[in-house]
């Protein structure tokens, strides 16, 4: 592999990476479990970055490798320890801008959304990046009907947390 | 509000508070090694060809190779081991050609589908090793019995217990039983280490497959 290559592949990594940094929210509890798997996406990254071949956006390729990694290829995510809750110290630095039942509302969505199993989590987190239904039942390699019903049983599952 | 819209609304404001690692931290990410589960399923699958391989090996010396012959049972046992040595090369193209069918930019129920599938022709030679060790075994026993040197002292002691059918009935379940718990040891064996490493991605699979029902 060449410098170039490199080069160009760390700098376009860089400036998307905030979709990993948001996958390894949604799958991993703490800090080190959350470097781990944004390693692990890194390297699976690389490894195909050699055939991306730039006729689709390096976002959208992005998506499809590190989710691949996060539900199929990471094995370790289980065997972590819950040291910290990440969402909840993200929380403690927003809490001023919002008021209080919609902050609770939101605290109890993402408690929800993070106990929901890892394909519902893949679905949720493309719904929430604005993917339409095509590029999500592209993704997971299920029909775009079976994503839509998958999403509204996804929605009720959310709606009998939040309001038991 | 719809629930999601909310959620939506706050995940896209979400960025900001996201960590932000550096070009450096990246860079030296990309010479890391992968610890993925098709990197473990690669290697155990190595593993198992050398093992069975040697052990089937190990097994043809210059003894077992007198034995054979003074047993008659030496023809035989070679074809096998003709036979198992082209199995081997099948097993190991197979091999071969499903993992590099694994392909991380696929959609994610066709990768799953094509590690399942990696596993299940490591599953298929080990299942053949044990067939083979089995029939094996068969073949030694029957050459011992008729050739060997203790197969007098048992045939007599079959004939001095009274009832003969009784005698063979009894030694044939003696065999079965000590096949039956080696399988069964190797079947918990492999239960073990595959159930570990593949039962996320089994449950994942499922779902998905039940998606498309």
């Amino acid at each position: 592999m060449n410098k170039e290559l490199e080069h160009k592949f760390v700098t376009e990594l860089e400036n998307n990476q905030n979709i990993v940094h948001k996958i390894c929210t949604l799958y991993t509890n703490d800090r080190h479990a959350h470097k781990d798997l944004f390693q692990e996406i890194t390297i699976q990254l690389w490894k195909a970055y050699p055939k991306f071949r730039g006729d689709s956006k390096f976002s959208t390729w992005m998506y499809r490798v590190a989710l691949n990694t996060a539900i199929t290829l990471y094995r370790k995510s289980k065997k972590r320890v819950k040291t910290q809750d990440y969402d909840s110290v993200i929380y403690k630095i927003k809490a001023d801008d919002y008021d209080e039942t919609e902050e609770q509302q939101l605290k109890l969505l993402y408690n929800a959304v993070k106990q929901l199993g890892d394909i519902d989590k893949a679905l949720i987190f493309l719904y929430l990046e604005d993917k339409d239904y095509t590029e999500i039942a592209e993704t997971l390699g299920i029909t775009e009907v079976n994503a839509r019903v998958k999403m509204n049983r996804i929605k009720n599952k959310l709606r009998t947390i939040l309001n038991p | 509000m719809d629930e999601l819209e909310l959620l939506k609304k706050d995940w896209q404001k979400k960025e900001e508070h996201l960590p932000r690692l550096s070009f450096d931290e990246i860079y030296k990410m990309i010479w890391k090694k992968s610890s993925s589960i098709v990197k473990w399923i690669f290697y155990i699958s190595i593993i198992e060809f050398v093992l069975w391989a040697t052990l089937n090996l190990i097994s043809y010396n210059q003894e077992s190779f007198q034995l054979e012959k003074a047993w008659h049972i030496y023809e035989i046992s070679t074809v096998l081991n003709v036979i198992y040595y082209f199995v081997l090369i099948y097993f190991i193209y197979k091999f071969y050609q499903n993992y590099k069918q694994i392909t991380v930019t696929d959609s994610s129920s066709k990768l799953m589908k094509s590690i399942l599938k990696v596993k299940r022709t490591v599953t298929q030679y080990v299942w053949f090793n044990i067939g083979i060790f089995t029939i094996s075994f068969l073949l030694l026993l029957y050459g011992s019995l008729k050739y060997g040197e203790e197969s007098e002292k048992i045939l007599s002691a079959a004939a001095k217990s009274g009832n003969e059918t009784l005698f063979w009935v009894m030694f044939a379940v003696i065999c079965l039983v000590i096949i039956g718990l080696i399988l069964i040891l190797i079947w918990l064996f492999y239960r073990l280490i595959y159930g570990i490493l593949l039962k996320r991605l089994r449950e994942n699979y499922r779902e998905l497959k039940k998606l498309e029902v």
